[in-house]
């Protein structure tokens, strides 16, 4: 999977938006949106906050989690852990970067955020090395990927699942036979 | 040793790295199905002299230039099979005419099989969407938007957009046209994307 | 780069060959020092050494592994295949003791897929073999991991020279795993970009104009 896709599944996460325009409730194939009225509240999907706030339409409210405070009590559960904390999003690391990028007006202290969080995803990736390895070395057959998050997971997928290919040959040949018949005469 | 031949064939495809057609090589295939004959004529020989005079000798042998027969075919098969994976990519990465300088790497045959999968792919894409057709070879990224940017890398001549306007593309030029539109020209390095 | 639409036939690896892929075709070219214990008639001339009619009993001569394989039978002695040196003994207290100090590349470069291969062959140190293939392939992964996560926009040949070619394959789709998230964050993977195959076609014809 390429991480644009990623982004794009992200992009559908809600988001709450202060329009500055009014328009009537719209109907989609993915759901209803709006009614917008100028000032109040109301949830559209990021890929539409993000159109509407580049045309200058509509103010974004951060998400709850995106603040110093809570992304560092986070950061400090993460590092204190040996394993994967729940995150505030599926979709953290993705939403950081959309909102921080589109609307970091919005945002208060946007800068720390964005390094907060990006200490949160070093540190989680470290730990995902860290636990594919021992998977690896001491040959585990299942291993439990709570609270792990699909970009965190796309980031190892193609290496590590091309290693437990690898791994499952290599122990298929302590018995040979087992697996298929005896070889062919390529 | 036998088949070194069939060997030079795979090297040579193996060098071509990310799936580059190297020219087909008639003459080192030829030159595999002649060794393969000659090893098939020595067997005969051998098979019958085994047989009639129960020379039980000569079978290591025979069963050595079997092996022999089957590597080459093993190879051969393998050399045409990556052949033909690399001439599909090449319908997503150039679209569905090929510059000349690809074309002439194909013998005929790859030609035709080229042609056909070109038209099972579309006749395909006609058949989605309820009879609306779809494109898939469309969007193999999410879009971000319906139009872009893009730069012109050299003189490409004129292009029609949907609502009918032409645009001239011409080198370091700029347009803003519809992604559908600019998507294989891109791949194909005739436009470069611009990223604001 | 991960939009490449060409996908090879891949490696079988363990015992069971790909019959399409080409590096098992490459792998199962790899010479076999073996001893034949039957003569082969009027094949004399596939042994340089000797100019004589037939190949005798007894001879010592090399054999690519496709053709060892296709001749050797449990129940006959046709002929006795010898290890190579990387799987016997000696080597294999090397392996076990550091497998991060061996230079797999020269010592290979199909170290896992030969080694694998030859558990083919009736020998009794076969599960020794397969035990130091898997040993050292565990060994390994934590520091393959790591260079293959680790190393973005730099020149990886320094890296991947003593790995083996599995190693390298599996670092390959580790960097591509790296690069693809680091180019999202640097928001470039969104850009269309130019198919690596058409820009690779134009290189070969300008080398080709120049001579």
């Amino acid at each position: 999977m390429d991480a644009s896709e990623v982004e794009f599944l992200a992009e559908k996460e809600t988001v709450k938006i202060i329009p500055n325009f009014s328009l009537d409730k719209i109907y989609l194939i993915g759901g209803d949106l709006g009614p917008f009225n100028p000032g109040l509240p109301v949830d559209v999907p990021v890929w539409l906050a993000l159109n509407l706030k580049q045309r200058q339409k509509c103010r974004i409210v951060p998400p709850a989690w995106m603040d110093v405070d809570k992304l560092e009590e986070m950061r400090d559960l993460e590092r204190k852990e040996d394993t994967f904390t729940p995150v505030p999003s599926p979709y953290y690391m993705e939403l950081t970067k959309l909102l921080l990028n589109f609307a970091s007006d919005n945002i208060p202290k946007a800068d720390e955020i964005r390094t907060l969080v990006k200490d949160i995803w070093d540190t989680r990736i470290a730990k995902l090395r860290l636990s594919a390895d021992s998977f690896i070395s001491q040959l585990e057959a299942h291993a439990k990927l709570d609270n792990l998050t699909l970009m965190e997971i796309n980031t190892i997928r193609a290496f590590l699942l091309d290693s437990l290919n690898c791994l499952y040959k290599l122990r298929s040949n302590q018995h040979p036979g087992s697996s298929k018949g005896q070889f062919a005469d390529f | 040793m036998f088949c070194e031949k069939a060997m030079e064939l795979i090297r040579e495809l193996q060098r071509s790295n990310e799936g580059q057609l190297p020219a087909f090589n008639e003459d080192g295939l030829r030159q595999v199905l002649q060794e393969m004959e000659s090893l098939y004529e020595q067997n005969q020989t051998d098979v019958n002299e085994a047989k009639s005079d129960g020379r039980s000798e000569l079978i290591p042998s025979i069963k050595l230039r079997h092996c022999c027969l089957l590597r080459n075919q093993r190879c051969l098969t393998a050399y045409l099979y990556d052949r033909l994976l690399r001439i599909r990519a090449l319908r997503w990465e150039y679209g569905s005419v090929l510059p000349a300088n690809v074309r002439f790497h194909m013998c005929a045959e790859e030609v035709q099989w080229f042609s056909q999968y070109k038209k099972s792919l579309a006749s395909f894409m006609r058949s989605l969407g309820g009879g609306e057709g779809l494109d898939i070879t469309q969007d193999m990224k999410p879009p971000k938007s319906l139009y872009i940017q893009v730069r012109c890398l050299k003189d490409h001549g004129e292009l029609e957009i949907d609502d009918g306007t032409v645009i001239l593309l011409k080198k370091n030029s700029q347009h803003f046209l519809p992604r559908w539109k600019c998507e294989q020209l891109i791949r194909q390095g005739v436009l470069e994307h611009v990223m604001s | 780069m991960d939009t490449q639409s060409y996908l090879p036939v891949k490696p079988g690896v363990g015992m069971e060959e790909n019959f399409l892929s080409l590096d098992d075709i490459l792998l199962s070219h790899e010479r076999l020092p073996i001893r034949t214990e039957c003569s082969f008639p009027r094949l004399g001339f596939l042994e340089k050494s000797s100019d004589s009619h037939d190949i005798p009993e007894g001879t010592k001569m090399e054999l690519p592994l496709w053709l060892s394989k296709g001749l050797y039978e449990k129940k006959r002695r046709v002929l006795s295949v010898e290890l190579p040196k990387v799987y016997r003994e000696g080597w294999r207290t090397v392996f076990n003791a550091d497998p991060n100090v061996v230079d797999l590349h020269k010592m290979g470069p199909y170290y896992y897929g030969l080694g694998s291969q030859m558990l083919h062959f009736d020998s009794p140190e076969n599960p020794e073999i397969a035990q130091t293939l898997l040993q050292t392939f565990i060994g390994r992964f934590r520091r393959n991991m790591d260079s293959s996560q680790n190393a973005y926009n730099e020149d990886t040949s320094a890296l991947v020279e003593r790995l083996d070619c599995l190693e390298k394959a599996l670092f390959s789709s580790g960097q591509s795993g790296l690069n693809s998230f680091q180019s999202w964050e640097k928001g470039r993977a969104s850009q269309l970009t130019a198919s690596s195959l058409v820009l690779n076609y134009r290189k070969r014809k300008i080398n080709d104009l120049q001579p």
